[in-house]
């Protein structure tokens, strides 16, 4: 029996933009998968490397940072470094022994609420069909 | 009076962009502000486009955090859904009357759920949305409107038009939010200086019988453009036409009621230019043109806003004696081209851009602050004064487009500039 | 001390209540550690449920408090000031999101209550690590310090002294002034222009609290908002220093044109009689328009757009003083012709249009034109030129004004690294923001107004300089502490190996180094919160409050369960 897989996605949203964007979407009713764990910091620059790869290493199937669209940083360039670290950060993931696609970076502003859950939809299903992140099982790696 | 207990209130007319820097700059001086706005809603123009230029940065984003923070300023008392009716004396002393209209929803029990929306049997234009979606009769504007309250259209509701005892919205409510016995309020105020911060208008570009518009398809003014563009706006974005397709080409049309203006607005020609970066993410090979006397892109930014959206192959033409009508396969623009001779374009859509022009109760402002208007018809600068922030009234300033048209930028400066002239004056 | 976390859960009406099986979320968080109470209510935010929250407050004698309702972005603010109305500090409040972000997005009871029971923990979890953190306050001083004495330096620095506001007004030049002396009349009203100086610069010397300090400069600014120390030099005496402290710096240093030696096809510097816009104003000032040669010119011809190609922007102010060129030489010479030659005639605003067609008239042409070449012709000077058609044509002048366009001062950058702030598009100071911004710099404190922030018109300059007034006087008020951010960056000392990463990727200037201890350290008056310099430091050295790696491990944990 094959019992149904329920993705546990972290989403880390910068308060300025992504985090409203969101709140959005669920002032609009839109329908936005339970399977993400929103987590508020000021700014998409705050998300440490090692607070990602922990995520993975602990279990998450699928990590999500969101930030304001570049150029639009509340505080001017953070957005840019939260770039530049994703793209070394899906080599680390790759690293763990998963799919790199299992982290996403995206910029949802606080006016799209609309993108938020199509994001989130999209990411969520993506997640399913890569199945669960097989490091939630081992003891070690 | 002794010094100590000088009314150092300031009353701020207008919770547009101007309204809010002003009165978000004053509260941190410790100044109380009654900050007056005629609709349900703060924000004003801003808050209708997607993006602003030339950093095309999401126009709400960068509105929200004041917005709210203006909602929770203890020093601003947001006064929504009222006009001005009355003032009286002299700078450092004006009696101010307000006629504030009930908006039949307790702002301090509302949540903003918006439940009773649907039980309403009113369906009307939105104006917000220049007409191109419905609203309500009770109702926001938009999607993530501020203050997030409704407000009851009683010249369009059932029961307070008599029609009908209905109670559809209360009954809805969970939160006793909805209160028919609410009053229209007049509202006394003594203030030490004033802000007039109201805006513009567009032109009426029906009034251009050859352009069109309100009789061709798909002729749009910048607004309905700006609202179709949207996240939050009646397409949630999506660029179509009124068959409801995507259009292939269309047709940016400047400097449309220049001529009887007598001035040139100055922000059309950089906001056609981010209409261009519109069209072009949503829709990437469509066709633009751009119809123009004289491109008016100064500053130290602008040029390159305009050269990013002109490698995406845009036409750009210098055009007059414009005419638009119906056509077979679209909208047909006949034009004089910069040799003088006749030639023609046939696009999916046009947009038009207005004229910036003083708001219809702009006069009527004027006459109750007492202060001159210009020529134009918008508020005038003191004579004999190189600020262009001061009226002819002392104690009575104005920023942004109530002084004449002008882009946000210059409008902050100038709502920054009467915060500077109020806090300097003895 | 124990801690006691009281646990309040928001129906919202039924906006959660029906959406969210509450009881069942109670049951799962009541046996947390460090849980004493656990209830829900109606409505936190009304007056009701704040009444109720204080009292349970103090009934049970709670440390910590836990809401789980709508966003923190809705009232984050109200609970904080229940907390302190219960004397909790309002930093041992975490506000779990459970209606935006979990409610409204699902149809599915049972979804929502289990993701509410992750959310709630969540924030229990977190709310175990949340230290006290106080309101920090500074002195400010009042104080203000203006580098640049043309008008806009000279606007501001009147309206602040106004406010009795101490200035230091210093101008390189030895009178103050500026560019605006040189122009005999100023558009669109035409009044003069070395009048409107010298009735501001007597202003200025009858006022007690500016203190002027021409033929200097300034070589040294360190601090931040409310604490600059101010280093000034007379030029040319290596020994004439003075120090002062201010609480914030205005930059209203102005312009300079490009030079057109640099385009050669306009023949600048090399053939008699074409000269720049400022070198005309300076002629007609003096009275008597002619030629090199002494005699009056019949033929003028003004050349828009100079060196906007090579600058790559519209310097705004050109077509304005080109139109009132045509005044000034028709006043003094009426008999002249003058030929304008532009690419687009950039006249915005309600009053510059009237101020164009009423200077029209006879013997003045404005003709579109590109591809201009200037050589000479005998003792005359020819324009070649492509008119809008692409037909080639010439035009025949005595004398050529070039307009070139409007840069920043030779000293822009210098004064960027003294103030740490940056330039930005053209070389001009960069605004903290292109819209809301226009006067502020991402250095909190130092201002920019008129054309040192971009190329504008008089009246726009001085718009600006009121402008910083503005913000001047209200955030900083004599008396008043200044209230920097709380949840700011701190660096462990013992973590820190001295790599300095974390300088180079604050975008405020937020951390220093330590020479002798050999550690970052962050100014707290000036970091912003951002986290950059978390996420990049390598040994963990770096953490912001109340956004601690800690923190934000607590809530990760309960999101993978």
């Amino acid at each position: 029996m094959t019992e149904k897989f329920e993705p546990r996605i972290v989403g880390f949203l910068c308060n300025w933009c992504s985090y409203a964007g969101a709140d959005l979407a669920g002032t609009s009713k839109l329908k936005v998968p339970s399977s993400l764990t929103p987590i508020r910091v000021m700014c998409s620059s705050r998300v440490d490397p090692v607070l990602v790869t922990t995520a993975f290493l602990r279990g998450a199937d699928g990590v999500l940072i969101a930030g304001c669209h570049p150029g639009d940083c509340h505080y001017d360039e953070g957005n840019y470094y939260a770039r530049r670290r994703f793209a070394i950060l899906k080599k680390v993931v790759e690293g763990l022994g998963l799919e790199s696609d299992r982290l996403r970076l995206s910029w949802i502003s606080a006016s799209e609420g609309q993108r938020f859950a199509e994001v989130v939809n999209e990411f969520n299903e993506k997640i399913k069909k890569m199945g669960p992140n097989p490091l939630r099982t081992k003891k070690t790696l | 009076m002794k010094e100590k207990d000088k009314n150092k209130d300031v009353l701020v007319i207008g919770a547009g962009i101007g309204g809010i820097e002003a009165s978000l700059l004053l509260s941190k001086a410790d100044r109380k502000v009654h900050l007056v706005e005629k609709t349900s809603y703060t924000g004003g123009s801003v808050i209708k486009y997607e993006e602003v230029f030339s950093n095309m940065e999401c126009s709400t984003c960068m509105v929200a955090p004041i917005q709210q923070e203006l909602l929770q300023d203890k020093n601003i008392n947001l006064i929504t859904l009222a006009e001005i009716e009355d003032v009286k004396g002299l700078p450092g002393n004006f009696t101010v009357k307000i006629n504030k209209k009930a908006r039949y929803v307790d702002m301090q029990n509302c949540i903003g759920c918006n439940a009773c929306f649907d039980p309403c049997p009113v369906s009307l234009k939105n104006e917000f949305e220049e007409g191109l979606s419905k609203r309500k009769a009770i109702y926001i504007p938009c999607a993530g409107a501020l203050p997030n309250v409704p407000m009851i259209d009683t010249e369009n509701c059932l029961r307070f038009n008599g029609k009908k005892d209905c109670k559809a919205c209360q009954e809805a409510c969970m939160f006793e939010a909805i209160d028919y016995n609410q009053k229209d309020q007049k509202i006394e105020l003594k203030v030490d200086s004033i802000i007039a911060a109201t805006g513009f208008e567009t032109y009426d570009l029906s009034k251009l019988s050859k352009f069109g518009y309100g009789k061709v398809d798909d002729v749009y003014s910048a607004f309905e453009f700006e609202r179709l563009y949207a996240s939050n706006g009646p397409t949630e974005g999506k660029i179509v036409l009124k068959n409801k397709k995507e259009p292939k080409s269309a047709a940016i049309i400047h400097c449309a009621g220049r001529d009887k203006k007598g001035y040139c607005s100055s922000v059309c020609c950089m906001y056609s230019v981010k209409f261009g970066h519109y069209l072009k993410s949503k829709i990437p090979n469509i066709k633009i043109t751009d119809l123009y006397t004289d491109l008016v892109i100064p500053g130290k930014s602008n040029q390159k806003f305009y050269e990013k959206l002109k490698k995406t192959k845009v036409d750009m033409v210098r055009a007059s004696d414009i005419e638009i009508s119906k056509h077979t396969n679209g909208v047909s623009i006949k034009f004089n081209n910069a040799n003088g001779k006749k030639d023609n374009l046939i696009v999916d859509m046009v947009i038009i851009a207005p004229a910036i022009e003083p708001r219809s109760d702009a006069s009527k402002l004027a006459k109750v602050l007492d202060i001159k208007t210009d020529r134009y018809g918008f508020l005038e600068e003191q004579k004999g004064n190189v600020s262009s922030v001061i009226t002819s009234k002392p104690g009575i300033f104005m920023a942004g487009c109530v002084q004449g048209p002008k882009n946000i930028q210059e409008t902050v400066a100038q709502a920054n500039a009467a915060v500077g002239k109020i806090l300097s004056s003895k | 001390m124990e801690q006691k976390i009281g646990v309040y859960i928001c129906e919202c009406g039924p906006n959660i209540s029906e959406k969210v099986d509450i009881d069942k979320v109670i049951q799962a968080v009541k046996p947390l550690k460090g849980v004493a109470v656990v209830e829900k209510f109606k409505l936190l935010c009304s007056e009701d449920g704040k009444k109720f929250l204080v009292e349970q407050i103090k009934k049970h004698g709670l440390t910590h408090l836990v809401v789980a309702a709508c966003s923190p972005r809705d009232h984050e603010k109200t609970f904080k000031e229940v907390c302190e109305k219960g004397e909790i500090n309002p930093y041992l409040f975490q506000l779990a999101n459970i209606r935006e972000q979990c409610a409204w997005i699902t149809d599915d009871k049972n979804e929502a209550t289990k993701k509410t029971i992750r959310l709630t923990k969540a924030a229990i979890r977190r709310v175990r690590l949340h230290t006290p953190l106080e309101k920090k306050e500074i002195e400010g001083n009042p104080d203000v310090l203006v580098i640049g004495g043309g008008i806009s330096g000279i606007s501001t620095s009147l309206q602040l002294a106004s406010s009795d506001r101490k200035v230091f007004l210093v101008e390189k030049e030895p009178v103050l002034g500026g560019l605006v002396n040189n122009f005999e009349k100023i558009y669109p009203t035409m009044e003069r222009g070395p009048d409107l100086i010298k009735e501001k610069v007597f202003e200025i010397e009858k006022n007690e609290n500016i203190k002027v300090f021409t033929d200097s400069q300034v070589e040294k600014v360190v601090g931040f908002l409310g604490n600059f120390e101010v280093t000034i030099k007379k030029i040319k005496e290596e020994d004439n220093i003075q120090d002062f402290n201010v609480g914030a710096v205005v930059l209203a240093t102005g312009s300079k044109l490009f030079d057109p030696i640099i385009t050669p096809k306009y023949g600048y510097g090399k053939f008699d009689n074409v000269i720049t816009s400022l070198e005309f104003e300076k002629m007609n000032l003096s009275g008597k328009i002619t030629l090199k040669n002494g005699k009056t010119p019949s033929n003028v011809a003004i050349v828009h757009c100079v060196g906007r190609e090579e600058k790559g922007y519209c310097s705004d102010i050109c077509c304005l003083y080109s139109i009132k060129f045509v005044r000034y030489l028709k006043e003094k010479i009426p008999s002249v012709k003058v030929s304008n030659l532009y690419s687009d005639l950039c006249i915005p605003g309600k009053t510059h249009q009237n101020f164009y067609e009423e200077t029209l008239g006879k013997d003045i042409e404005f003709l579109r034109s590109k591809d201009i070449e200037i050589a000479k012709k005998g003792n005359n000077l020819e324009i070649s030129y492509n008119d809008e058609n692409n037909n080639k044509k010439k035009l025949t002048a005595d004398m050529i004004i070039l307009s070139p366009a409007v840069e920043p001062t030779i000293d822009a950058s210098k004064l960027a690294a003294i103030t740490n702030i940056s330039q930005g598009n053209g070389g001009f100071f960069a605004e903290e923001h292109e819209k809301l911004g226009p006067i502020s710099t991402s250095t909190e404190g130092v201002f920019i107004t008129g054309c040192a922030q971009g190329p504008k018109n008089i009246f726009d300059s001085i718009t600006q300089a009121e402008a910083a007034s503005g913000k001047i006087l209200t955030s900083l008020i004599p008396g008043r502490k200044i209230e920097p951010e709380i949840k700011v960056s701190q660096i462990s000392e013992a973590l820190c190996i001295g790599c300095k990463t974390c300088l180079t990727v604050c975008s405020y200037g937020a951390i220093s180094f330590d020479d002798s201890k050999k550690i970052s350290v962050v100014n707290e008056v000036i970091c912003r919160g951002c986290g950059n310099c978390v996420a990049a430091c390598p040994s963990g050295a770096a953490n912001i409050k109340h956004f601690t790696f800690n923190q934000l491990y607590q809530e990760l944990m309960e999101a993978v369960q």
